[in-house]
């Protein structure tokens, strides 16, 4: 709610003429009114000639004018506010997403904010575009209509304000009762609107056990089950408009029936007044009448407006960079964490007193069992998320003195499951670089990271077009290209998070060859999976829990470490067989 | 038959609701007019000081033609949306039946996820056809005829003025205005389309972006094209407005010139000046339904390209649909022979399967192994025919797949796809998909061959197995297949999510069960193949190996190779 507030305080003076528009709408509705009674009265009492009322023909037209005029405006003001509040919305959630996608591991939290990207803010629109002009009319006008009335008649004024209140009195009435069951209705109707998608998915299970007949009557049932569920929703709705409208038309019958016979009985009024209050009190009930319907439709709107503002208090806080420039930032820096500790937010798991000295060129495998924290200390590495407590150190000097580019632009990550943008391979590849890269140089990357067969067997070659859309990469060619990507960029340090599964030959013998090509560029961490990654680091880190069981060679861990022991003979099956 | 034509022929499924929402409806927006017709030319009467019986008289018809009018709304609100749920049910379960003969082949050409996503959302739109396009401007046209009728008794003037302005209210502001707005929504559509790129991009390819110093340039472009984005959408907003202004413009005009014109001829005494307030009043009124009528052409062409749209893909003719209606001759354990088979999906510049030929002999047990991508899965798949092979030919016992109705495989074949789909209900609900035949007994046999005995047959399954870890459902799609009939296993990385020990708890059982039939596997890996009678190995679409486990290990190929680096593997 709070959220709603400031992003209308920011649109201050389209308000206030939004306003002003409402009032000016009053206002016409009014002179419309009057000059209409005006016009029916001189002819049909006074019996005027067409030539003495022409004038006031003129002055309707121009109040129906200014009518149109004014509504076309007021809603063009919320659609303005829309616009700016829409665009003002994704560049703020791109700002928030910056520090927690970087954070998050979860596919699913991915895909959740890249709908929030687009339909939650999409759907924020109508509240802006049609609820806030409408509920300022829905407001002001039976307001300006009812002080009119008064001014004219005082009994209808009267019976105005004595009936209107029902309408609020009903509804919170019939609200009350029928909250609770809406409610378990709204349940039931969740469960059956996923139905349909629940069973298209199914098809093809369906079919291989021949039951799809069977679940077609199973749709069907629950496709009623779900019209019926919503319908009991809808007659509440119906039955408060029903009575809304009862009441709009006991009123209206009320003052009708007491103009008549004050016109009839008393001579009370003149036809003047009477006429005057019989065309404004509809006006009075429709735009009351709007008010509901208005809520009712704003709800939703509004319930998607606050779900998108409630992201922006999910905080996390980001990494903090400093402006120090990396000097000679063509050679390998040495790099030391020095009792690094981590935790995520609202996670058990922790990284914990983490020591590590890498030497520029040094190879370094990290190894241990799943959950140890091995991406984590990737992630730390590169800057993706901070240190809690402890450093990293970079040339003995704090990571998060430099600036974030400076250090970006020393380092390659190769994951196990790369990103392929929507492109064309040589775009893919020379996205390694933010420079302009030349087709020759990328070749030469595609050759490196063993992929320019592939690229070249294809008709349209580097331009062939992957990524979204269409039927993409194996995960061992995704790596391929991340690898081409890091011989682009030409890192002084390579994060690698080496693949576990369904690898092909081909991809394993690249890693194995770029990983020691890499090597001339500067220092290798490698959360190492295979034993002739870990035999070839000069360093191996052992991880477990969080802490750093051992650091050493293979030889020394396998001699000093039971669980480092037992984590390669279990695989292995005997450490004799690999340890020559 | 035009998409619409069809859609018609859906919602005309329930007359009855269509007439009763027709004539309340009618019955409503007569009685507004009334109404007000009424009120005016009671206070006209007043003022002339008539008996007061008279007035009692109109005030009663005022009074009973409001409560009349409220209760018919009701009424109509009621039928009308019923009517609306009815036919979406009646549309998802056609599009169901057009769907089924579809899947998979379809996934030749659209990626699932997309195409059933769509599939509903647009089936889910054309809810709004009956309720927002169909039935109102039925409505509309009645009251007006006989709100026109009316009239020209007393004025046929003012009862043309009206005809002119429901003519241009009604047919010439929505088409002018659906002809604009039919460009605009392109424009949003493709607009969207490019932002939806960019944010897919932006967000999942994050990390790479930031750590390749692109993010902030792929940011300013995703902005960018949001902003294009929201313009356009502006525009469509605003067309829409204005379209609603001047409408609404039109309608007080039309009321205008019918006082000016009554105006006019009760003056010259053409009219009776009784009736002058009861005219405007109904001229005021009338027009009160037209507002809906501005949304009419966005409804309209919303639902025209939905339709379409779920046309194109139910009626498109580069998706094969089965021609095999022959039963399988032989229902011995079969021998399935694939001769220079080639398959590709529409998209993929590449081909998935090519040339591939082997045979798999009655009651063998064969593994095919390879990389992610190599084709593995697509082999099962032509396999049990739920693809078609592009070249080349399959056989079952020598009889040509593409003469076998896929049910007949299907009914031989026990298969454990690797995306296994669990319906909302109950684990029984979802094992008795296997064999409705089967007693709780077998079910629960089932379940503690799998190792899955702690589950009840009661325990509720969420949409798409939700509640389920990869193993649980791995293990119940396991135990499907156990409980259904068939000489034939097809198992595609069935035991891929569990543990060793469960793994080989479970593929013993099934090595029992499957001792006299033929079995197919697709293996994550190659440990515990050794007792396969035949192992395929497979790259790029092609089999590169072929063999018994012993042969190809002493060959020291590609298995040979994949088998190292499987034991390098420490996690």
């Amino acid at each position: 709610m709070q959220r709603i507030k400031h992003s209308l305080r920011a649109h201050k003076t389209s308000l206030i003429l939004l306003l002003l528009l409402t009032l000016l709408l009053g206002g016409a509705i009014i002179v419309q009114a009057y000059t209409i009674t005006l016009i029916v009265n001189d002819i049909f009492l006074e019996g005027a000639s067409f030539s003495s009322v022409i004038e006031w023909l003129a002055l309707l037209l121009v109040a129906l004018t200014v009518r149109s005029i004014s509504d076309y405006y007021s809603k063009k003001i919320g659609v303005k506010i829309a616009s700016a509040v829409k665009e003002e919305t994704r560049k703020e959630l791109l700002e928030q997403y910056k520090h927690q996608i970087s954070v998050s591991e979860k596919q699913g939290v991915v895909g959740e904010k890249v709908s929030m990207l687009l339909d939650g803010v999409d759907e924020m629109d109508s509240f802006y575009s049609q609820f806030i002009p409408q509920v300022m009319q829905s407001a002001f006008v039976p307001l300006l209509t009812l002080i009119i009335i008064f001014t004219q008649h005082v009994n209808s004024g009267i019976i105005l304000m004595v009936t209107a209140p029902f309408i609020p009195i009903f509804m919170i009435v019939i609200g009350i009762k029928t909250q609770k069951k809406s409610e378990e209705k709204l349940e039931q109707m969740a469960a059956f609107s996923g139905t349909f998608l629940d069973t298209l998915k199914g098809l093809v299970t369906l079919k291989i056990f021949n039951q799809t007949d069977r679940k077609k009557d199973e749709l069907e049932k629950s496709s009623l089950g779900f019209r019926d569920a919503t319908m009991e929703i809808l007659k509440i709705a119906f039955t408060q408009s029903f009575m809304l409208e009862v009441v709009s038309m006991l009123s209206i019958g009320l003052i009708a029936l007491e103009i008549a016979f004050q016109l009839v009985l008393y001579d009370g009024i003149s036809f003047f007044t009477a006429f005057f209050v019989l065309i404004l009190v509809p006006e009075f009930f429709t735009a009351l009448r709007e008010l509901g319907t208005t809520f009712h439709n704003g709800r939703s709107s509004m319930g998607a407006t606050e779900k998108v503002f409630e992201s922006f208090e999910e905080s996390v806080s980001p990494v903090e960079w400093g402006e120090v420039e990396l000097t000679a930032s063509d050679e390998t820096p040495t790099l030391e964490l020095a009792n690094v500790s981590f935790q995520y937010e609202g996670s058990d798991f922790a990284l914990k007193n983490i020591n590590i000295y890498a030497a520029p060129h040094e190879k370094i495998a990290i190894v241990g069992p799943s959950g140890a924290g091995k991406s984590t200390l990737l992630h730390l590495l590169s800057g993706m998320i901070t240190a809690e407590q402890g450093d990293i150190l970079i040339n003995n000097h704090s990571l998060y003195a430099y600036t974030e580019n400076n250090w970006l632009q020393q380092i390659s990550y190769i994951s196990q499951e790369p990103y392929i943008f929507s492109g064309t391979f040589a775009e893919n590849i020379a996205i390694g670089s933010n420079q302009e890269i030349d087709m020759v140089e990328i070749k030469l990357a595609a050759q490196k990271a063993g992929i320019s067969e592939l690229i070249e067997s294809l008709p349209d070659k580097y331009q062939t077009y992957i990524g979204e859309g269409a039927r993409g990469l194996s995960s061992g060619e995704k790596q391929r290209v991340a690898i081409a990507r890091a011989f682009i960029k030409k890192p002084n340090i390579v994060l690698l998070d080496e693949p576990t599964r369904g690898l092909d030959l081909q991809t394993e013998k690249v890693l194995q060859q770029s990983t020691s090509e890499l090597q001339q560029f500067g220092t290798i961490l490698t959360i190492a999976h295979r034993l002739h990654t870990i035999k070839d680091a000069d360093k191996i880190v052992f991880l477990q829990d969080g802490q750093i069981a051992g650091i050493g060679s293979h030889q020394e861990l396998i001699h000093t470490l039971p669980a480092y022991r037992e984590m390669v003979t279990i695989q292995q099956g005997g450490i004799d067989n690999d340890s020559n | 038959m035009t998409p619409i034509k069809q859609l018609i022929r859906v919602i005309f499924m329930e007359k009855k609701d269509i007439f009763y929402a027709v004539l309340f409806g009618f019955i409503a927006g007569i009685a507004s007019v009334g109404l007000f017709a009424a009120s005016g030319y009671l206070i006209s009467k007043a003022a002339l000081e008539t008996p007061l019986y008279a007035l009692i008289v109109v005030t009663s018809t005022v009074k009973l033609l409001g409560f009349i009018k409220a209760g018919t709304k009701y009424g109509e609100r009621l039928v009308s949306h019923r009517a609306t749920f009815t036919i979406l049910s009646n549309l998802r379960v056609q599009f169901f039946e057009k769907l089924e003969p579809l899947v998979p082949q379809i996934f030749r050409k659209y990626r699932s996820g997309d195409l059933l996503g769509r599939v509903v959302g647009d089936v889910e739109s054309l809810q709004n056809f009956f309720l927002r396009v169909f039935y109102p401007p039925i409505v509309l046209l009645l009251v007006f005829v006989s709100t026109i009728f009316f009239t020209s008794f007393y004025s046929f003037s003012v009862a043309m003025i009206l005809l002119v302005g429901y003519l241009i209210t009604t047919f010439v502001i929505p088409f002018l205005f659906s002809l604009k707005q039919m460009k605009i929504k392109q424009q949003v559509r493709a607009n969207r389309g490019d932002l939806s790129t960019e944010v897919t991009d932006y967000m999942y390819g994050y990390k790479e972006l930031k750590l390749f110093q692109q993010a902030e340039t792929k940011k300013q472009d995703l902005l960018q094209k949001s902003n294009v984005y929201i313009s356009a959408q502006n525009k469509e907003n605003m067309n829409k407005v204005f379209n609603q202004s001047v409408t609404s413009f039109v309608t007080f005009v039309t009321s205008w010139v019918v006082l000016a014109v009554g105006a006019y001829l009760v003056a010259g005494d053409q009219l009776d000046g009784l009736f002058l307030a009861m005219l405007v009043m109904i001229s005021l009124t009338v027009f009160e339904p037209i507002a809906p009528m501005g949304v009419f052409p966005i409804y309209y062409q919303e639902s025209q390209s939905a339709v379409t749209r779920l046309n194109e893909v139910v009626e498109d003719t580069a998706i094969e649909t089965d021609s095999g209606k022959a039963q399988i001759e032989q229902t011995n354990t079969p021998t399935i022979v694939f001769d220079q088979v080639s398959f590709n999906y529409f998209a993929d510049w590449r081909k998935t399967l090519s040339d591939i030929s082997l045979t798999i002999e009655s009651g063998t047990k064969t593994a095919i192994v390879g990389a992610s991508g190599s084709g593995k899965s697509t082999l099962l798949q032509l396999l049990i025919k739920l693809q078609f092979a592009q070249d080349g030919k399959i056989t079952w016992n020598n009889q040509d797949y593409e003469e076998i109705a896929a049910e007949d495989i299907w009914q031989q074949a026990r298969v454990v796809l690797q995306e296994n789909h669990f319906f909302y209900g109950t684990i029984k609900d979802n094992l008795l998909i296997a064999n409705t035949e089967a007693t709780e007994e077998e079910l629960n046999t089932a379940l503690h061959h799998v190792l899955l005995s702690h589950f009840s047959l009661s325990d509720a399954v969420a949409e798409r197995g939700q509640n389920l870890s990869g193993g649980e459902k791995q293990r119940l799609a396991i135990a499907r297949a156990m409980l259904k009939k068939g000489n034939l296993w097809v198992l595609d990385e069935p035991t891929s999510s569990l543990d060793a020990k469960t793994e080989l708890i479970i593929m013993k059982q099934i090595e029992q069960l499957a001792a006299d039939d033929t079995l197919l596997l697709v293996s994550h890996r190659i440990n515990g193949l050794e007792k396969m009678d035949q192992i395929i190995v497979m790259e790029y679409g092609e089999i590169i190996e072929l063999g018994s486990y012993d042969a190809l290990m002493k060959q020291q190929g590609y298995l040979y190779k994949m088998k190292q680096l499987e034991q390098s593997l420490l996690i």
